[in-house]
Parts: C-alpha cells; sequence; structure tokens
C-alpha cells in the first residue's frame, strides 16, 4: 500500500520534482558504518605515523624564529594574510604562556596530543572529540608550517574534516562497546560516504586533466624525471632504463586512469578495476617515490570510499532502531 | 527533511568552492603557458582564473569579512590548492648550497639539514616553492632564515652565501649517454651579522 502510494506521489511529480527526487536519492543512500571503520582506522594510523615520522624534527620545524628551521611566525604571517581565523600553533602557545609554559613544553604537549589523537582513532575511543582535536592540531601545525607543508597535509586536513563531522562512533569502535550506543542513521553514513566519493572523483579527474596538458606525460619523460627527480630517486635510474619503453604507456595509463575515474569507478562492472589500479598507482607511489604518507592517506580514502562493498540491507535492518 | 536541506545546501556550497578552486587552478597552468594547448588560450585562461578568484573573493580587501570566512573554511578543510600535483609537467628539482665564510679566510660549503627523511621532503618542497614569482616577497627572508640555520652551528663564520640553484635532469636518451644533471643558478643572496644585500 506505501509503495502504491509512492509511486502515484512521484507519478505527479514535474521532471524537475523527479530531478531532486533522484539527487537527494543519490545524496543520501542507506549505508552502514563499515566504510567509517575502514576510514578511522585508516586516519588514526595516518595521524599515529604522521607524529612518529616528525618526532625528530618537530620541535625544529615548529619552533619560533631563532630557533627553528624557518621559524614558526613566516608561515604563520602568510596563513594570517589569507585569513587571521585560521588556526595555527602560535595561538596554542599563547594560552601557554599565560599558563606560565615554555614553547617548547607547549610544543611537546601538542605532539603528544597528536599522537594520543592517532591512537584513539585507532582504538575508536572517544572517537569524535579524537577526530575534532586531531583535525585542529594538524591544521595548526599545516598552517604554522606554512611554505614546508605538501599536498599528503592537504589531504589529511580534508579526509580529517570529513571524519570529524561524519557520524561517529562506529559498531567497531570501543566507543560502541563502553558506552553501547545506537547504530547512526543509514543515511546520514550515506551521506558522508557520499562526500568522499565526489571528492575523490574531483581530485582525480583535475589530476589527470592537469597532467593531459602536459607534453611529458604523452611521452613518459614526466615519469622519469619524477622517478629519478630528487628526494623521490629510490629506483636506481639504471634499473628505469631498462623499462624505458614502458613509461610512455605508463604515463599515459595514469591520465586515463585518473581522469576516466570519476565515471568508471561509479560503474560496477569497472569498479573493481578502476580501484586497484588506483591502489596499485599510489602504493607504487608510496614505495617508489617514498611519498608514504601521501600514498597511506590516498589508500585510505579510497578504500573508505569505494573499497568497502555497499550493505545496504544491514543498513535497512538497523535504520529501525537508529540515533537520528 | 529540515537537516537533509542543511546537508543539501552544505554539500552544493562545498562542491561549488572545491571545484572553483580546481579550476583556478588548471586556468593559472594554462595562462602560464606552460601546457600543450595554444599561446592563443592564456588571455582566455588569465581572464576565466580571474573570475574563479573573484568566486573565491580573492579580489575583494585583504580585510573583507567574505573573503576572510571564505579563505578560512577553505583551509579548515584542506581544499585551498587545487589537485595539479606534477601537472602538467614535474617541476625543476632546486637545491640550496650555503658558502660559509670564516673569519680565518677559510671557505666551507653546507646546505640547511634535518634529522628525519619526512622533514627532508618538506624542505626540498619549500626550496622548489622559491622561484615561483609568487614567493618573491618572502624569498630573501626564508633564504636568510635557512642560513641562520646554519649559522647557529658555526658561530665563528663572518658571512654566509646563500645560492638557489636549479637542477636540471638528463632527460632518458641523455642518461643513457652518460649526461648528468647541469646545475644553473637562479639566485644568491650574501647575509652577514651586520647588513644583507642581494647579488
Amino acid at each position: 500500500m506505501l509503495k502504491s502510494c509512492d509511486i502515484s506521489f512521484k507519478a505527479g511529480l514535474n521532471p524537475l520534482q523527479m530531478g531532486g527526487q533522484r539527487f537527494l536519492g543519490f545524496l543520501f543512500p542507506s549505508e552502514s558504518d563499515t566504510w567509517l571503520t575502514v576510514f578511522r582506522i585508516g586516519l588514526g594510523l595516518q595521524v599515529t605515523l604522521y607524529a612518529l615520522f616528525l618526532r625528530s624534527d618537530w620541535h625544529y620545524l615548529f619552533a619560533s624564529s631563532g630557533k627553528g628551521l624557518v621559524g614558526r611566525e613566516l608561515g604563520e604571517a602568510i596563513t594570517s594574510f589569507d585569513s587571521p581565523l585560521i588556526p595555527k600553533l602560535g595561538w596554542l602557545i599563547t594560552i601557554g604562556r599565560n599558563l606560565n609554559m615554555s614553547e617548547e613544553t607547549v610544543l611537546t604537549v601538542v605532539w603528544v596530543g597528536l599522537l594520543s589523537a592517532g591512537c584513539l582513532l585507532l582504538l575508536g575511543l572517544l572517537s569524535r572529540p579524537a577526530a575534532i582535536f586531531a583535525w585542529f592540531i594538524h591544521l595548526c601545525a599545516g598552517e604554522s608550517g606554512g611554505l614546508l607543508a605538501y599536498g599528503a597535509d592537504n589531504f589529511m586536513t580534508t579526509a580529517l574534516f570529513y571524519l570529524m563531522l561524519s557520524p561517529l562512533p562506529d559498531r567497531c569502535s570501543f566507543d560502541h562497546w563502553v558506552a553501547k550506543t545506537k547504530p547512526k542513521n543509514p543515511q546520514a553514513l550515506g551521506f558522508w560516504r557520499r562526500v568522499l566519493q565526489v571528492h575523490l572523483c574531483f581530485v582525480y579527474f583535475i589530476g589527470g586533466l592537469a597532467k593531459f596538458l602536459g607534453s611529458g606525460w604523452w611521452d613518459g619523460s614526466n615519469l622519469w624525471l619524477s622517478l629519478i627527480r630528487p628526494p623521490f630517486n629510490l629506483v636506481p635510474p639504471d634499473l628505469l632504463v631498462q623499462f624505458k619503453f614502458v613509461l610512455p604507456l605508463l604515463g599515459v595509463s595514469i591520465c586515463l586512469l585518473e581522469v576516466s575515474y570519476p565515471v568508471f569507478i561509479w560503474w560496477k562492472k569497472t569498479r573493481r578495476i578502476w580501484l586497484g589500479c588506483i591502489l596499485a598507482m599510489h602504493a607504487a607511489i608510496g614505495i617508489m617515490m617514498g611519498l608514504y604518507l601521501f600514498a597511506l592517506v590516498m589508500i585510505v580514502m579510497n578504500l573508505a570510499a569505494f573499497g568497502v562493498p555497499r550493505t545496504s540491507s544491514r543498513a535497512q535492518e538497523t535504520s529501525g532502531r537508529t540515533e537520528q | 527533511m529540515y537537516l537533509k536541506r542543511i546537508h543539501t545546501a552544505w554539500f552544493g556550497t562545498h562542491f561549488f568552492l572545491v571545484t572553483v578552486v580546481c579550476l583556478a587552478g588548471v586556468f593559472w597552468l594554462i595562462a602560464q603557458g606552460s601546457t600543450i594547448l595554444p599561446s592563443a588560450w592564456d588571455e582566455y585562461a588569465r581572464k576565466a582564473e580571474r573570475v574563479a578568484t573573484w568566486c573565491l573573493g580573492k579580489e575583494a580587501d585583504a580585510s573583507n569579512p567574505i573573503r576572510r570566512c571564505i579563505a578560512t573554511y577553505l583551509h579548515a578543510a584542506g581544499i585551498q590548492a587545487g589537485y595539479t600535483f606534477f601537472a602538467p609537467n614535474v617541476p625543476s628539482h632546486h637545491r640550496l648550497t650555503l658558502e660559509l665564510f670564516h673569519a680565518d679566510g677559510q671557505v666551507e660549503y653546507a646546505s640547511p639539514h634535518v634529522r628525519s627523511k619526512a622533514a627532508a621532503l618538506r624542505l626540498d618542497s619549500l626550496l622548489d616553492k622559491l622561484p615561483d614569482e609568487r614567493y618573491e616577497p618572502v624569498r630573501e627572508l626564508v633564504l636568510k632564515m635557512l642560513a641562520f640555520s646554519v649559522w647557529r652551528e658555526h658561530s665563528d663564520v663572518k658571512r654566509i652565501r646563500a645560492t638557489l640553484e636549479t637542477v636540471h635532469l638528463p632527460s632518458i636518451t641523455d642518461f643513457e649517454h652518460g649526461k648528468a644533471e647541469t646545475i644553473q643558478p637562479v639566485f644568491s643572496f650574501d647575509f652577514s651579522l651586520h647588513s644583507d644585500a642581494e647579488q
């Protein structure tokens, strides 16, 4: 009865309204929280590794002028020119000074806090506060580092931004065990997964398009230069020369893979192939160029967005007793 | 339904900003003339880039609250930069050489250094940004800071000459013929304890 009412209701809609309904259907599919578990654990690992990798240089990178490499103030001045409202480590250091804490102490506390947030995300303990804290501290570090930041930092900020807005905690987290939280609204889970999926489509389409505009991606020379360019030159050039005939093919394949990602990743038949190729590409970037953090964050985002199969039936099951 | 409307409005605004930032990046690349597109497109790309930056509020005064709000949101969401990594072509590699002039007349060569590989990657990223005209206003200051970081370990040094060089890597054919990388100085600055001057 409900179904027939729904059909007659839909039949009364004009094409514009039908389009709107379809768009809403696309934006709010019912999902379980399995993808969120992958996303949370993956970003927990990412934040933990980020903190550990920078452990020995943390103070040197973010100390003030005269103590550090470039001085935190310069990055913060550039950021403040964009907007003084953007969070930065200088804010925390000012708060610390008011509490009689030295700059070194505040930086140490911030580092320990970031590492702890990563570990908490891994475990799923205090998931949302940990996600908000990790996003905030990482953003502060990225903005204060200013010129020292690179692509992986932006992706980490974006991923943590989406994670803290997603309906945490998931069912595999300690939070769920301890507090016995109700399963989240499947449509809210579906919405945030859509956001991640659409975002990745933008990333790869623009990346592929921009690469197609460069002559070096057509003849393989850009691939050669990427792999012999310090500090990414982990593979001996002599070894690369032996595969020189493959480089043009690989260069064009990368562009094609990226530019066609927004089409073939949605299609069920090609999704596994495209996802597999993209994951292989990022794994290769990590291993062959030493961009471990960049590779990991891209792999985590792809796995959460498209790697976990849709489990709408399980989601439907739980939808009757969800937290709206 | 109310929550769905809020989510939908946010989705539209968020991805509008992502689209504009991405397009601004692509138009900038075309306007620079660094793509395979005909040079006649450069001017159109420049105009299109201006439209995109206008949408982001960047044409407004730096103190404009709308501009500040957009910039804050873009940074908070990590979407302030486009996704044109290694595009349209792989950028040149740069390195910084510091000539340390000791009080006794001895000259020593050094480079700024960090302990971890992760930090070294960031230092390289910084050096690669410096030749870009967008970083011209902070170029001297950054090099001064980097020189100073080395100076702290060599207190008897009277003067430091910091030279940023572009490393032109050999093509695959050149490499096979035994050709090595070539170095081209881009700019250098002399720093002393009392006065600084560009060369």
